[in-house]
């Protein structure tokens, strides 16, 4: 009940973005389906006078419906670059099919003696369309704009991916957030939006054929009213345009901060953080909200601006582990702490690099950078005891774990479980405060936001300090939940303003104050 | 005046019609009589092109059918098909109103025209504003010959317009389509394979085999002075039925005759 209500004061307060982007859904749905019908109905006709294309016709719309849509939006990008265009674009692709599918066999239904019928009388070929094949295949072809209806407001929440708007970006930001009503309040609109739209066309659909005829008129104009509501999701007009994912507009060490801290004021778009780091290279945005060692800065070349009055909390990654395991084995301290302040920034992003760009195995990386640091060593003799560790799902938490296992197996010669891939820091955290597993590297930023949910004045005043971080997480650690921080490894995975190395450097941006500076001078 | 020239269609190398001429005098009711698959759907739907001749030549007064567009030429022919093709989503009035909307007539004129076919097809105008699947099929093959002539086309063209009722309903129609003034001053192509329909309908018989004419005539020629074998052999089920219509009840001694013969036969 709690959440219940919850939900609902969350939908109130933010009911002017839930109205936008519920407003924007409609429009990417009805503009999609627009076009599509447009095209896909006379193309359904074609195909019925012109039987040995349809089989071509056809089964290309229906390959194009096999791609996932995630893929889909992918591969516009590189074509159509990011916003409404490509959303729009492969939408109408996936509505394609089922309004061309349901022409061709609504009026292939027609009952050819009917159709012979009218041609004997006398009619054209275009008066026996209008008056008796599409009259008749009617109810077939709706049937069809309801299916493609339904499918793009369902794929339509993942518009959000590619700065397009729409309800997505609330489930989106909810996903990353953790937050379960910032999700309902975009998943129930666009549920009850696809409910809502099947409801109302089923009734279209089984109209009588009086008012079909007038149907067939008033459809455009409604599809053109609806489509209308799509307005660009802008909010200030700027030289630049920023890219941030759902998860960055919602903190408030992101664009808040952004807003009060530094008066940023630039031209924002909601956007997947796995084709972000791409639409920034290829030049469809100017800044994006990345993280500071991703490899894709190395692969596309970014530039991370300096925060320099620190909204960005840091992010240095230490072991987390389990105390009574330290306690247990004396050596495994000192054993772990042989990484720390070894990997900096750089040497991070070189990593990942290598991982995600060029395809190395983490595993083959990690005994790589050992070797190279002289801290490789083959398994000792085993001995008794084992050591679960745990990480998240993403590159840079596998080449740790597997660094850690080597270090483990080589200096002391103990059994190494590992279990990567525990999703988000809830479940790793968990996994590790129930002793499913003994250790896993995280973030004091995290610990502090996420983890400990600091209070608003204690994040003050520890103002993004390193250090202080990090003795207030470990020191909250070890009383709250018996858990040791080991040292920091050395590098610092924070949220950062990123912008094309070129760019930055033709327009002298150095950090963010900068980039504040230069769009206030550079009003459009 | 509609005049057949060497008339032939062949569905892919196989040919159904063969060669056929013939000429059909206004005002004359012509009926192609034949074994099912013998040509003659081809060959009427080739007079309204609905099935567009692979030879020959066929003149409407004179005037080539194949000039000109096909739509208007078929909107001055009425055609009437077995089993009906009335339009599913039309109401009655607008199933027998499609030609006349199509020439453009005004909506008052199309509305009397309408008024007056159902009277003279024996319909009840509350019938009007119904769908067709509401009617009876002898009802609905009533309205598939008004809709027909709606537009007062002066040539009918008619395929086995009976053929798909009972009996007594296909007699009750015959005997309406027979009274009905309007058909006196019309030149109507009726296909049958109905041979009692044929000689109760027909001024001329044209009896077809195998996509060819075999013989036509005045159904007395085609009965008493029959081409060939095949024609002889085609009558011969129903000859004496035939015959008896043919002579009349009055012809007492040819009656005898045609008895005797019949019994000869028979034995
Ligand atoms: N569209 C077509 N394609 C191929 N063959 C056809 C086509 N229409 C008719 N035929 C063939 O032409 C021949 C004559 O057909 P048609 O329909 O004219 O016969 P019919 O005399 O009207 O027969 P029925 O009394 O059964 O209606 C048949 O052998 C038929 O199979
Ligand atoms: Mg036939």
């Amino acid at each position: 009940m709690e959440q219940a209500q919850s939900l609902w004061q969350f939908m109130r307060q933010e009911s002017a973005k839930l109205l936008q982007q519920t407003f924007e859904h409609i429009g990417l749905t009805f503009i999609s389906l627009l076009i599509a019908i447009l095209i896909g109905l006379p193309l359904g006709i074609y195909i019925t006078r012109h039987k040995k294309a349809a089989g071509s016709v056809l089964g290309l719309a229906g390959v194009l419906q096999t791609i996932p849509s995630i893929a889909l939006l992918g591969f516009m990008i590189p074509l159509l670059g990011i916003g409404p265009l490509p959303a729009i674009t492969a939408l109408f692709l996936y509505a394609l099919l089922p309004i061309i599918r349901n022409t061709y066999t609504g009026i292939n239904g027609v009952d050819p003696l009917v159709k012979e019928a009218a041609v004997a009388m006398g009619m054209t070929r275009w008066q026996l369309l209008f008056r008796v094949e599409l009259v008749l295949a009617f109810p077939v072809i709706m049937a069809g704009i309801r299916t493609a209806t339904v499918i793009n407001v369902g794929v339509g929440t993942l518009a959000a991916y590619i700065a397009a708007g729409g309800l997505g970006e609330f489930i989106f930001g909810g996903i990353a957030l953790n937050n379960t009503n910032m999700i309902l309040a975009g998943a129930i609109p666009a549920a009850l939006l696809a409910i809502l739209l099947d409801f109302l066309l089923s009734l279209v659909q089984k109209m009588g054929r009086r008012k079909r005829q007038a149907t067939l008129w008033a459809m455009p104009i409604v599809l053109l009213v609806f489509s209308s509501f799509y307005v660009l999701p802008l909010g200030y007009s700027s030289r630049l345009l920023a890219g941030f994912t759902p998860e960055f507009m919602g903190r408030s060490d992101g664009d808040i901060g952004l807003r009060a801290v530094y008066g940023l004021k630039i031209r924002t778009v909601v956007i997947s953080d796995a084709v972000m780091y791409k639409a920034a290279y290829e030049k469809k945005l100017d800044v994006i909200s990345g993280y500071s060692t991703d490899g894709r800065l190395k692969t596309y070349d970014l530039l991370t601006l300096d925060d320099d009055r620190r909204i960005f909390p840091p992010y240095y990654a230490a072991p987390v582990i389990r105390k009574e395991v330290l306690e247990r084995y004396k050596d495994l301290g000192p054993v772990l702490n042989k990484l720390a302040g070894r990997i900096n920034d750089s040497v991070m992003t070189e990593l990942n690099y290598k991982v995600e760009h060029l395809g190395q195995p983490p595993e083959k990386c990690a005994r790589d950078f050992l070797v190279q640091q002289g801290l490789y060593r083959d398994p000792a003799p085993a001995a008794e005891g084992t050591i679960r560790l745990g990480s998240k799902i993403f590159p840079e938490q596998y080449i740790l774990l597997h660094m850690y296992a080597m270090l483990i197996r080589g200096y002391m010669g103990l059994q190494v479980e590992t279990k990567t891939g525990l999703g988000g820091t809830k479940i790793c955290f968990t996994a590790l405060l129930n002793n499913k597993i003994d250790m896993y590297p995280e973030y004091t930023g995290t610990a502090l936001l996420a983890i400990l949910q600091s209070p608003k004045e204690d994040v003050q005043r520890l103002g993004g300090h390193r250090d202080s971080v990090y003795q207030y997480v470990k020191r909250s650690f070890d009383e709250k939940y018996q858990l040791t921080w080991l040292d920091p490894i050395g590098f610092n995975n924070a949220y950062a303003l990123m912008m094309r190395r070129s760019q930055a450097q033709q327009l002298g941006i150095h950090s963010i104050s900068d980039l504040t500076t230069y769009l206030k001078k550079n009003k459009r | 005046m509609i005049e057949v020239k060497n008339i032939t269609k062949t569905f892919d190398g196989a040919t159904a019609v063969d060669h056929v001429s013939f000429t059909v005098q206004e005002g004359e009711s012509f009926v192609l009589l034949g074994r099912s698959g013998c040509g003659k759907t081809t060959l009427l739907k080739m007079i309204n092109r609905l099935i567009e001749p692979s030879s020959g030549e066929i003149r409407i007064n004179g005037k080539l059918t194949q000039e000109g567009s096909p739509e208007v030429l078929r909107r001055s022919i009425g055609y009437v098909f077995q089993n009906t093709g009335l339009f599913p989503h039309y109401t009655i009035a607008e199933n027998i109103a499609i030609v006349p909307r199509l020439l453009g007539w005004e909506k008052e004129k199309i509305r009397q025209r309408t008024i007056s076919l159902m009277e003279k097809l024996h319909l009840p105008s509350t019938y009007l504003s119904s769908y067709p699947h509401q009617l009876s099929g002898g009802q609905q093959q009533r309205i598939g010959l008004a809709r027909a002539l709606a537009a007062d086309p002066p040539i009918l063209l008619m395929d086995e317009p009976f053929g798909a009722l009972d009996p007594i309903t296909r007699t009750s129609l015959q005997k309406d389509f027979k009274e009905l003034d309007e058909l006196k001053s019309k030149t109507i192509i009726l296909v049958t394979h109905d041979v009692q329909e044929a000689f109760e309908l027909a001024d001329r018989i044209c009896l077809m085999d195998k996509g060819k004419i075999v013989q036509a005539g005045k159904p007395e020629e085609l009965l008493f002075h029959p081409a060939d074998e095949y024609v002889k052999g085609f009558f011969d089920d129903q000859r004496f039925q035939l015959e008896v219509r043919m002579i009349g009840p009055d012809d007492y001694p040819a009656l005898v005759k045609a008895f005797n013969h019949f019994k000869t036969r028979q034995s």
